[in-house]
């Protein structure tokens, strides 16, 4: 038996915003990496609210705002999907892209190289 | 052994966590009125933080190996019950925040001028630029990762094992809570074993 009588949205809306989140994560490090006005516009985020903000620096605001993609479009896509039936095996494939997509972003070397084409630079 | 207790799993677990219990309250109290902690914190100004940062570290290894495990046994139909999964895996989230939440307060000692980042950049800058800042990341993964996977066995509980979809999904979530934890305490020991906070 491979169907289940809950509906699967909840569970697609779980991974996906799971997903985004980190995509922001990596696009928020980015724009902290991209120049100094990024770099103070990610660090407010942070300095908004989290205890010890200053010290830890744009991180803080990296953690904020993935924390709020993360947490929000939960909220959205939970209220949109909890009642349909979403293909999981599409949806997997899905999560492992943006999950994929955040993780090599990350990695300094591709961020560098990001940065680089972002500046004007050439591939 | 009776035949009661033989069918039920839950009855027969009560002296054995009894015992682990009495034993770890014995351990605790031996350790903390002979052991010299003030020693094995060490002298700096976050010693408590880095403790409570490796304390929780070490506990969410424990349970991010049992995910792993548990989310092959998920995945060839071996778990007849999800009980034990939804208990393990918010605690595997748990762990997953507070290593996250300790991380957080070290870091502030390491940007510090005084901190290890000073000396990584000017000795070995590549191991800031690329370990550390991707270390850093990593171990962020873990908490929307652990948390997902803790949130589809409390919603779907005894459903999530009629649905292969279901399952796989549940088994991924802990494999790669698994994997990106790995990358972060690797390389959190890496560096602490080059420069301690």
């Amino acid at each position: 038996m491979t169907t289940t009588e809950k509906p699967t949205g909840a569970a697609a809306a779980a991974v996906y915003s799971a997903a985004l989140g980190l995509l922001v994560l990596a696009i928020s490090h980015i724009a902290a990496e991209y120049s100094k006005a990024g770099k103070e516009w990610v660090h407010a985020w942070g300095k908004a609210w989290m205890p010890g903000a200053e010290g830890i620096g744009p991180y803080s605001g990296k953690e904020t705002l993935a924390l709020i993609a993360w947490l929000g479009s939960w909220l959205l896509l939970h209220r949109i999907l909890r009642r349909k039936n979403i293909p999981l095996s599409d949806c997997t494939v899905l999560f492992l892209i943006g999950i994929g997509v955040a993780t090599t972003l990350l990695w300094p070397p591709v961020t560098e190289w990001v940065l680089h084409l972002l500046r004007g630079g050439h591939p | 052994m009776n035949t009661k207790e033989a069918g039920n799993g839950r009855e027969s677990q009560g002296p054995l966590t009894i015992t682990m219990a009495g034993l770890a309250l014995t351990g605790l109290v031996v350790v903390l009125f002979t052991a010299p902690l003030a020693e094995l914190l060490g002298d700096s100004r976050y010693a408590l933080e880095g403790a409570l940062h490796g304390v929780s570290a070490a506990l969410f290894m424990v349970t991010a190996t049992i995910g792993l495990f548990q989310g092959y046994r998920l995945l060839t139909g071996a778990i007849p019950s999800t009980a034990q999964l939804e208990f393990g895996s918010v605690v595997n989230a748990f762990l997953a925040f507070l290593t996250i939440l300790f991380g957080n307060r070290i870091y502030i000692f390491y940007r510090a001028q005084e901190g290890p980042r000073t000396y990584f950049l000017e000795n070995f800058p590549e191991i800031h630029k690329i370990f550390f800042e991707f270390k850093e990341f990593s171990a962020l993964f873990t908490l929307p990762l652990a948390v997902a996977a803790a949130f589809l066995f409390l919603a779907y509980r005894g459903e999530l094992l009629k649905s292969r979809s279901l399952r796989g999904l549940a088994a991924i979530l802990l494999a790669l809570t698994f994997f990106y934890f790995l990358v972060a305490f690797g390389l959190g020991a890496a560096i602490t074993k080059l420069r301690a906070v």
